[in-house]
């Protein structure tokens, strides 16, 4: 317990999560834990390494859950202990696959939850899938991690297989296109975009020729100016430049890590080069990232997963996404990250899960009841139904909602995540316009 | 024992040998524990053949990297490349071949040693830390390649589904016989293979060094020019231990991926997994030995399995490790044991014996 309550402000751990227990607690008569075996679950998610920033608040968000169901949670008639196992995948792969076949073999944890980027839940989701372990992921688009895992990525929809262990609730590739698309509507450009495609998981997806970004910018007259995927960590992006400044480009996109993005963008100002928007996946997720430009950053624009202004209630204490963000903001002094709704959604439905499967050491028990879930989250309602998804992918995945928007300076070095664009998400409402960044 | 004394008490002679009084007890011992991590499976649960696996995979590995380190002096930092190559030749031969698995193990070894052909053309033109620096180079060049090949997807990699893993040789044999569930089957069979892989190189080590060609080895490492003045054809001694440590490397990538289920070019061309990990464990262990790295794998086991979570921490615990060790016990642990106290289990050094005459 101690190990995740560091540098968490004690006070306001307590009240949020009393509030959680209360909740939990709610409805329950005979509190009593019959001398039971506790239900274990194994949680990895990237806490140290180059990728540490999605994990930032699990320290917050794991310590509350363990604070919540301290007395149990209520299966059928009984309250049962919940035991979490927290595991670090060092943003390292192969940390990851080895991390989670202990969890599985020598802690025989009854479900696996596992978050942010294909790095970690990749690995994860296939030891889970060849151990027959129920596992659910998030935090990584459905397109990485499910092609991502296919025997023949190449192949297309007919020779990729559904899982049955392993299934993943966000959103996909074809959220961010509809989401920049519609964002880059709003300024006037010649519609020349340049495209950022490195060759890792995300850069393959967005830049593929069928299922990515340029199918959908042709059809929407935009030209596109791929010059080809990097290796991640580059240092030089001068080709890149020449490339978008011979055609004219005025929009910037791609999914790239943070470094490499604040090298592309300082060789971008240093070169004279400034488009009039920048929509950039993955790298300006975080306020530290977009900070690390000084005054640049301004109107930087991005897909927006979770904000704390997103209308949605956690089903584990009652909280408001405004309500979770501002306990994490006080008890670590921290801004908040898009991680956090979605961290704890994962928790949500592990409790949800656990709550309808009354057979005890029964993996299959368990899929059946992920595959029956029907929940509102704090990051909006999960239901593994294949609502706007191809079939290939209708079973494993459940998507969230996606909307855009840009980071505006407030003064300082500080900037804020302003939700610009909501035609695909209407019930999220926006905080203000989409501007050019000049 | 006074042995320069000797031949002045009577008629006798010089031999070489090897074998020292404990190294027979230790060659039953030996023969006595690997029977028994034979019969493991047995009688032991699936969370200690999980460690075991990693056990005996990182064993193999170091064995390896001391041939060629510690007693061919080819120091390389490279060779994850064999073991990536070893994992995605296992990939591409179950994925779009078709083949067992455990013979895509074995095809993996023979390939790797063909790759490792061409490589050394280009490495061995290259000495000391310039040959270091240019394994490592050719490593991250395999990795780029890799990141090219889509059918193995790219640069995002791909996963064995459990039609591939479960279609191990004999899986079904070893389900009804030791009454186990399928992924635990697949376990031990994995185990059996990471056994044999582990013993094999070790063997395969010993009965180098204990050849003529051991000897020549040794002379490479202390000095090339010599070993060529006394008649060794050191590029050809070298490009065999080369070979033959590319070959084993590359059987060892293959089972470690086939225990992952997934690839991706920066797992399985990573530095720090495994080329840094192997050199820790075989400086700790003592170079130059064999019985070094086994103890160097088992101290690192340790290390890894109650430290890893406290992250960078553990990383720096382990450099800090390296570094007192290197300073105060330059021939790793066990040559600081076998110095103090003559020990020499698995005995390789020839050691000059006066025999008296009967």
């Amino acid at each position: 317990m101690k190990k995740y309550t560091r540098g968490i402000n004690r006070r306001a751990l307590l009240q949020y999560s009393a509030a959680s227990g209360a909740a939990l607690a709610a409805g329950v008569e005979s509190p009593a834990i019959a001398q039971q075996k506790p239900i274990k679950l194994g949680y990895v998610s990237p806490q140290t390494g180059p990728l540490a920033a999605f994990a930032e608040a699990d320290n917050f968000i794991v310590g509350n859950f363990k604070n919540a169901t301290k007395g149990g949670i209520k299966v059928g008639n009984a309250m049962v202990p919940v035991e979490v196992l927290v595991r670090d995948s060092q943003s390292n792969p192969n940390r990851a696959a080895a991390v989670a076949k202990d969890l599985i073999v020598q802690d025989k944890i009854d479900l696996m939850l596992v978050a942010s980027t294909p790095e970690t839940t990749n690995p994860v989701s296939t030891q889970c899938e060849i151990e027959e372990v129920p596992c659910i992921s998030s935090v990584a688009p459905w397109q990485s991690w499910f092609i991502g895992r296919q025997a023949n990525p190449t192949g297309g929809p007919s020779a990729w297989k559904p899982f049955n262990y392993t299934y993943l609730f966000f959103w996909g590739l074809e959220d961010v296109i509809a989401v920049y698309t519609t964002m880059w509507g709003g300024v006037s450009t010649n519609k020349s975009v340049g495209g950022l495609f490195p060759n890792d998981g995300d850069g393959n997806a967005w830049g593929d020729k069928v299922v990515g970004f340029p199918p959908v910018l042709g059809k929407l007259g935009y030209k596109l100016t791929d010059p080809g995927r990097y290796q991640d960590l580059t240092d030089d992006f001068s080709a890149q430049l020449a490339a978008f400044k011979s055609a004219k480009c005025e929009i910037i996109t791609g999914v790239m890590i943070p470094p490499d993005f604040t090298t592309f963008w300082k060789q971008a100002l240093q070169q004279n080069f400034k488009p009039k928007v920048a929509s950039i996946g993955k790298a300006i997720l975080f306020p530290s990232s977009v900070e690390a430009l000084g005054h640049d950053g301004n109107n930087l624009s991005s897909e927006i997963w979770w904000t704390p202004n997103h209308p949605f209630k956690s089903s584990l204490n009652g909280m408001t996404a405004k309500a979770l963000a501002g306990a994490y903001e006080s008890a670590s002094n921290k801004q908040w990250t898009q991680p956090i709704g979605f961290v704890h959604a994962l928790f949500e439905i592990a409790v949800d899960v656990l709550k309808r499967t009354p057979q005890r050491g029964d993996a299959d028990a368990i899929v059946e009841a992920i595959r029956g879930t029907n929940l509102d989250t704090v990051v909006g309602h999960i239901q593994w139904n294949g609502a706007n998804l191809p079939p290939f992918a209708a079973k494993n995945v459940a998507k969230t909602p996606l909307v855009g928007g840009q980071w505006r300076l407030r003064g300082g070095n500080k900037y804020d995540l302003v939700i610009t664009e909501n035609r695909t998400f209407p019930a999220i409402p926006v905080g203000g316009e989409m501007e050019p960044i000049i | 024992m006074a042995e320069q004394n000797k031949p002045l008490a009577g008629a006798g002679h010089y031999r070489i040998e090897t074998g020292t009084p404990v190294s027979l007890m230790a060659a039953v011992g030996t023969l006595i524990v690997v029977a028994l991590l034979a019969a493991l499976p047995l009688f032991a649960g699936r969370d200690l053949l999980e460690n075991m696996i990693f056990v005996l995979y990182m064993l193999a590995l170091a064995q390896c990297w001391n041939l060629l380190a510690g007693y061919t002096g080819l120091v390389s930092v490279g060779q994850q490349a064999f073991v990536g190559l070893g994992g995605y030749i296992l990939f591409a031969l179950t994925l779009i071949a078709g083949i067992d698995p455990l013979v895509a193990i074995i095809l993996a070894g023979a390939i790797s040693a063909l790759f490792a052909l061409p490589t050394a053309l280009i490495v061995f033109r290259l000495r000391g830390a310039y040959f270091a620096i240019g394994t490592w180079v050719v490593a991250e060049v395999y990795r780029l390649s890799f990141a090219q090949f889509r059918q193995l997807g790219g640069g995002t990699g791909t996963s064995l589904g459990p039609d591939i893993t479960n279609a191990v040789f004999a899986i079904d044999r070893v389900k009804s016989l030791l009454d186990v569930r399928t992924p635990a089957a697949r376990d031990i069979i994995s185990y059996w293979a990471a056994l044999a892989l582990a013993v094999g190189t070790t063997l395969l080590v010993y009965l180098i060094l204990r050849s003529r060609r051991g000897l020549a080895l040794g002379a490479i490492r202390d000095s090339e020019e010599a070993a060529a003045s006394v008649g060794i054809d050191n590029a050809r001694v070298k490009l065999a231990v080369y070979v033959i440590a590319a070959a084993v490397t590359g059987m060892i990538g293959a089972l470690i991926y086939l225990q992952k289920a997934r690839i991706s070019p920066d797992a399985a061309f990573s530095v720090l997994d495994w080329t840094a990990y192997v050199i820790f464990i075989v400086v700790i262990g003592g170079i130059g030995t064999i019985e070094g790295p086994i103890l160097g794998t088992l101290i690192f086991y340790l290390m890894q399995n109650y430290l890893a979570s406290y992250g960078a921490v553990y990383l720096i615990l382990l450099g800090v490790l390296a570094i007192l060790v290197m300073l105060f016990a330059p021939k790793g642990l066990w040559g600081y044991l076998s110095q103090s106290y003559g020990l020499e289990l698995l005995p390789i050094r020839r050691r000059l014996v006066w025999k008296k005459d009967q």
